[in-house]
């Protein structure tokens, strides 16, 4: 274990020599894919600091379940399914907390996005990526908690319908809608900030 | 358009329609240009997010975040066989304390037994049960007295270790 090169070591020699008791190479799995763990945090919570709190909760979770890691997924996989569980734990306790209902949500704002008209101009077009990435954080920021929930894990976990239904205990049907309404209100978001210059 | 359609329109863009259906669905968009434009808005909005998450940046130093991280494991690490050997010493408790107490008693009537053998009285009893191990019963049948002893300090939740610990009954 002394003779290994972190830096140049493959996930998997890291993941195994973590499993032996390497905090070292758990470090190092650490750096490598925080920025990743984080932003899959940052973009179900929308607050810096609980995903901060939740990513790292995730890390230390990830480090006493190791011996459960089959290797069937890559461990950033593996990873990030720990912190978007954390992030709906943490979501449903939110919920509980406020007395709302995610489908009463659903209910108020979904019916609109569907009769919106088309927005038929690229509203991202042409935008810095900087630019682009404040704006899409915006509108991200305003949409529901379940709806932003159902775009994040399919656009950039790239779930299927079936394990977003699986994973938010819902119906396959129900996250068809949230994730239609969702893009929807994106757009239209998308678009206002863009005629709002 | 009808809801189920925009889903299915959905479902096609984002490859979960079987490929029978998904045909249906290229045919009908290239007659129906609403179900066209809402293609081109729905794969827009997925286009702009595709690359959105890839800039996101934890904001803490590397060494700030990975210390919490390690002090957190180290933490319960430490909770965790601590609670085993508090188990541990639990279990080992609720066994010894019934046998020691169950010793006791059989100690206590051979004990008795011997002396009473000694002073030649017949009509005396001592009476010790495992179903009641923290009472221990003693007859003198001819003065009608019989004394309970209880064990103290007392090993059930019911116990009041105020109370005297032997009763006397005639």
């Amino acid at each position: 274990m002394a003779d290994m090169d972190y830096t140049a070591a493959q996930d998997a020699e890291l993941v195994q020599a973590s499993r032996q008791g390497d905090m070292v190479a758990f470090e190092q799995l650490v750096v490598r894919h925080r920025d990743k763990i984080y932003a899959r945090a940052y973009s179900m919570m929308r607050n810096e600091e609980e995903a901060v709190d939740l990513s790292q909760e995730a890390w230390v979770k990830g480090w006493q379940r190791l011996v459960q890691f089959q290797g069937e997924s890559s461990f950033t996989t593996w990873m990030t399914r720990i912190v978007i569980n954390l992030c709906l734990d943490q979501l449903r306790k939110r919920k509980r907390q406020r007395a709302e209902s995610i489908e009463a949500m659903e209910e108020e704002s979904g019916g609109v996005e569907r009769q919106m008209p088309v927005v038929m101009v690229n509203p991202t077009e042409r935008l810095e990526r900087a630019e682009l990435r404040v704006r899409i954080d915006e509108a991200l920021g305003k949409l529901s908690e379940a709806h932003r929930t159902v775009l994040v894990l399919h656009e950039f976990e790239h779930m299927e319908y079936k394990n977003i239904a699986k994973t938010m205990k819902c119906s396959i049907g129900t996250v068809m809608s949230r994730l239609f309404y969702a893009r929807r209100k994106m757009a239209v978001l998308l678009q206002d900030l863009k005629t709002s210059e | 358009m009808k809801q189920d359609l925009q889903l299915k329109l959905q479902a096609y863009l984002d490859g979960e329609l079987p490929s029978g259906e998904a045909q249906a669905v290229t045919d009908w968009l290239a007659q129906d240009s609403a179900a066209s434009d809402l293609l081109v808005e729905l794969t827009n909005t997925r286009a702009a997010l595709v690359s959105h998450e890839s800039d996101i940046k934890v904001p803490d130093s590397r060494e700030f975040y990975w210390s919490k991280i390690r002090r957190q494991i180290e933490r319960e690490e430490q909770v965790a066989p601590a609670i085993k050997s508090i188990s541990m010493m639990e279990r080992l408790r609720r066994v010894l304390v019934p046998a020691g107490t169950v010793a006791a008693m059989m100690l206590g009537v051979m004990v008795i037994q011997q002396q009473l053998g000694q002073g030649g009285f017949a009509a005396l009893e001592a009476d010790g049960t495992h179903e009641d191990s923290e009472a221990f019963t003693y007859r003198d049948y001819e003065s009608g007295t019989t004394l309970v002893w209880l064990s103290y300090p007392a090993e059930n939740e019911f116990a009041d270790t105020d109370t005297d610990d032997t009763l006397e009954f005639n």
